[in-house]
């Protein structure tokens, strides 16, 4: 694939600005519009810029599919931790602890079921990416 | 942690140390197996003593009545001490056997597995709970899949490791069944409970459920312990490594169907059907596995045909009633099999062949083994002074002193017939191990290794324990150990070095002349078996099964699967709308109840719905593939503009984002599609389309309108209940992420499982196939 200077340089700055929005949009996503789902989908559109843009050379030798499971064992893992407590599976609770700079930190342990959800949607989506891309490849070659 | 946790916990504990420092610990992982057996070991004895059982009960799934309950009886304990005891001589004898033969690579895996082994063995003597026995069970059979097939390039390791695995794994799903049917009559999964309690044994004895469940239990134990007709699998299963063949398929796996058994004989033994069905089962099973063995020319195959031999014996000693015997035949068998099994290994590794037709005159050059298999090979054919004298002695006193078949002459009779030839059976094919091996002319094989201590080692304990509880009979030292093992109450088994009654020792001697006969007349005895050629041979049936299923299910996939993508998306169009109207109807709900009216709709939404009209229009006319695909893409995000009106932002934002991602995938797939040819779509593949799509629209439709009709959304709304809980309880203000990661967590994990899955897939199908070509 021949890749466009024009689209290079607009993805220099887009896909860097479109994994900020993606955390944000995972940030906010316990009050605001957002979570991991989405953010995940956001992370995967930027991933997909980066791929057209400049290929897939460093991209494909990544193993995105490694992220997704790295996803669902953190999920799994938060959903379990409550049972140390002799809670039940998946029964999340809020923390609330300060921290030395940040302050007073109000948060949900559902925050890291939600960060298992983005891993798993940028793995898998990624993963698709890179594979479909490869074959592509492979086809014209 | 209480000693009885610390016995089943300790192999697993050190499976996963092992699995996680394998490569760094390699050789070494034995000691770390080795360790943890002997605080199995160490563990178990200490609950000896104890005036009543150790128990250990923690809740579990306590709404179905299952829980995590560990008791050691002394049987349990017994069997525990087996399993620890020559776990650890194995875990030895692996050290001396692996250099050579495990590969370097695979021994953290080699370790790892056969602790884990261990560790699921404890737990089935242990379990006091029907569905934990029953996982351990399970976990038992797994193990033993990936043991068999340890050395999985080779055709005959996978063959035999997959043949086990779906013999033993089926038998342990009947057995499931069962213990299911024992629990709804009794009202308990707990066994002691069961077995101390007379009126729930007397409702099970009144339950229908009753014979099933015998049934299916036995099932579960005849698969296990390699039973008539599922024998087949077990000489299958010696492909793997000898110290496997040792510890699994001749010390202990095998011997948890008859473990089972004894721990069913209380709820099942007083019914009629219990004998007539495990007596003549455990009698075949033992005839054949003697008459095999001596036809066997593969050291190991012979080991493994009198292993199955032997299994028989204890099985059909439970259907005669005589459940005292089993502490006393176990550890003889033990003993001996163990020493020989070892033994074998040991020419094994020292003339790089098993074939009896290969070997000869090792006895000079192989010492220490010659003398052990010696003791082994008394011992299998009972002879004294060693513990399969006592054995068999015993059994002969308990058979002739049966109270089932003394009223019937007959059968009792043949019953101590087919024991008697049987066993002249196995001390013939013990002597033609010995002979064939370390006696005659040296053949074909040359002795290219001397022995290591650390194989003769463990095989001099045990043979040690053969001959050492042979001699302590002579006191009343070994009749107290076994009576009190015993898995029956109160057994009192006399059991005696010298012989104290004329009828048991007058068929020992028998036994042996007969055995003797047959060797001496061996080349008859193998002619007339060439004659007689293997008896009903249940592994071509069951090939066969295997073959016929895996054709049923080819054919079914190939029929129903046809890789046509119209194909699998009418088929899902078709079920979505068959149980979205389904579901309708059940509820009772119809259209015609409604009111609808377009009165509030305004300009903004009716300006939308005409733009959506006009792109799905435009995608089933299009021309192109890439012109359909853009069309779809311009209604879907006309879409996320009515969302836009209708104020629901997190929508909104899945959807446009959706909508970019599923178009960028649709364009990548598009490269890799078949030319669109929309002309050559026949009238009726044309109409069957827009039938299909037509009824999936109209069914979303109505589905869409009844869901978003206040009627209906009124009488639970669970929306409002959601959004008044969101903040308080999850923490959140956003009620529909905290519905998804939160109140729905369990379907979220069900939903990101799949996707895992499909990537995974995505992954490794194309990987493979680029990799193929």
């Amino acid at each position: 694939m021949r890749e466009s200077p024009i689209l290079r340089t607009v993805a220099r700055i887009a896909v860097p600005l479109t994994l900020l929005l993606s955390l944000r949009i995972f940030e906010q996503g316990h009050d605001l519009p957002g979570g991991g789902f989405v953010a995940g989908v956001l992370a995967a559109c930027a991933g997909v810029m980066h791929l057209l843009a400049f290929g897939l050379g460093r991209a494909s030798r990544f193993p995105w599919w490694r992220l997704s499971v790295l996803g669902l064992l953190c999920a799994l893992a938060s959903g379990a931790v409550p049972m140390l407590t002799g809670s039940t599976f998946m029964d999340h609770e809020i923390l609330d602890f300060a921290l030395p700079l940040l302050g007073n930190v109000h948060l949900p342990s559902a925050t890291f079921f939600d960060l298992g959800v983005y891993l798993i949607v940028v793995g898998t989506l990624m993963t698709l990416f890179v594979e479909l891309g490869l074959e592509e490849r492979r086809w014209n070659s | 942690m209480t000693a009885l946790t610390a016995v089943v916990a300790a192999p697993f504990v050190a499976a996963v140390l092992i699995a996680v420092l394998g490569r760094a610990l390699g050789r070494w992982s034995a000691l770390v197996m080795l360790a943890a057996a002997l605080t199995s070991f160490g563990a178990t004895c200490s609950l000896l003593g104890a005036a009543s059982p150790a128990l250990v009960s923690l809740e579990w799934i306590p709404s179905l009545g299952v829980s995590f309950r560990l008791r050691a009886d002394a049987f349990g304990a017994f069997f525990a001490l087996l399993i620890a005891g020559i776990g650890a001589l194995v875990a030895i004898y692996s050290l001396g056997y692996d250099t050579h033969s495990l590969g370097r690579a695979r021994l953290g895996r080699y370790y790892a597995e056969l602790s884990a082994f261990m560790g699921a063995m404890l737990g089935i003597a242990l379990a006091d709970d029907l569905i934990l026995l029953f996982i351990f069970w399970e976990i038992t059979s797994i193990s033993s899949y990936l043991l068999i097939g340890f050395w999985y390039e080779r055709e005959a390791a996978r063959e035999g490791a997959l043949t086990a695995l779906l013999v033993t794994a089926l038998g342990g799903l009947a057995m499931l069944a069962g213990f299911v049917l024992i629990g709804l009559a009794t009202g308990s999964f707990a066994l002691s409970e069961i077995v101390a309690d007379d009126s729930r044994r007397a409702a099970l004895t009144a339950s229908p459920a009753f014979v099933p469940a015998l049934f299916l239990v036995l099932a579960g134990a005849f698969t296990k312990s390699a039973q008539v007709p599922f024998h087949f699998w077990l000489p299958g299963a010696m492909v793997a490594p000898t110290p496997i063949s040792t510890y699994l398929h001749s010390a202990t796996m095998v011997k948890a169907g008859i473990f089972l058994l004894a721990r069913v004989t209380p709820l099942f033994a007083a019914s009629l059907v219990w004998p007539w069905i495990v007596v003549p089962v455990g009698l075949a099973t033992f005839f054949l596995g003697a008459w095999q063995s001596l036809r066997e020319n593969d050291l190991k195959a012979l080991l493994a045909y009198s292993t199955v031999a032997t299994l028989g014996l204890l099985t059909a000693a439970y259907g005669l009633r005589v459940p005292e015997q089993d502490a006393l035949q176990i550890l003889s068998h033990a003993t001996y099999k163990g020493t020989l099994f070892m033994v074998a290994g040991i020419v094994e590794h020292a003339a790089g062949t098993r074939d009896l037709r290969e070997l000869g005159g090792l006895r000079k050059a192989l010492p220490i083994s010659f003398s052990l298999c010696v003791v082994g090979v008394l011992s299998m054919g009972g002879l004294p002074p060693l513990f399969g004298f006592v054995a068999k002695e015993s059994l002969y006193g308990s058979l002739l002193d049966s109270s089932l078949l003394g009223a019937q002459p007959l059968l009792h009779g043949s019953v101590i017939a087919v024991v008697l030839v049987s066993n002249a059976f196995l001390l013939a094919a013990g002597l033609k191990l010995l002979i064939g091996v370390f006696f005659g002319p040296a053949r074909g094989a040359r002795v290219a290794h001397g022995e290591p201590a650390l194989l003769w080692l463990p095989a001099v304990v045990l043979a040690l324990g053969a001959l050492g509880l042979g001699l302590a009979s002579a006191t009343d030292a070994s009749e107290r150990l076994v009576n009190g093992w015993s898995s029956a109450a109160n057994a009192q088994l006399a059991v005696s070095l010298v012989p104290t009654h004329l009828g048991p020792f007058f068929l020992s001697l028998v036994t042996f002349a007969l055995g003797l006969a047959l060797h001496r007349f061996r080349t008859r005895v193998e002619a007339l078996q060439q004659r007689v050629d293997r008896l009903p041979d249940a592994q071509k049936l069951w090939n066969a099964l295997v073959v016929g299923l895996t054709r049923f299910a080819e054919a079914y996939s190939v029929w129903w699967q046809n890789g046509s993508l119209r194909w699998y998306f009418s088929a899902i169009l078709l079920f979505t709308t068959g149980i979205s109207l389904f579901a309708l109807e059940a509820g009772g709900i119809s259209i015609a109840s409604l009111h609808v009216s377009f009165g509030n709709l305004g300009w903004t939404s009716a300006g939308l719905a005409l733009l959506i009209l006009m792109t799905t229009f435009a995608v089933v006319r299009a021309d192109t593939r890439l012109g359909a695909a853009l069309a779809l893409t311009a209604s879907g995000f006309l879409v996320a503009l009515v969302y836009a009106v209708y104020h629901s932002p997190d929508i909104l934002l899945t959807q446009i984002l959706i909508e970019t991602v599923s178009t960028i995938v649709i364009l990548l797939v598009l490269y890799f599609m078949p030319p669109f040819r929309k002309d050559g779509l026949s009238p009726a593949l044309a109409a069957w389309n827009a039938a299909v799509s037509g009824l999936f629209g109209l069914a979303m439709f109505v589905f869409v309108l009844l869901c978003t009709n206040p009627a209906f959304r009124e009488t639970r709304n669970l929306g409002q209940d959601y959004l008044a809980r969101s903040l308080g309880e999850a923490g959140g203000r956003n009620a529909v992420n905290v519905i998804i990661v939160d109140f729905r967590a369990m379907d979220t994990i069900g939903e990101i499982t799949v996707l895992v899955v499909v990537g995974l897939c995505v992954y490794g199908l194309l990987r493979t196939r680029r990799a193929a070509g």
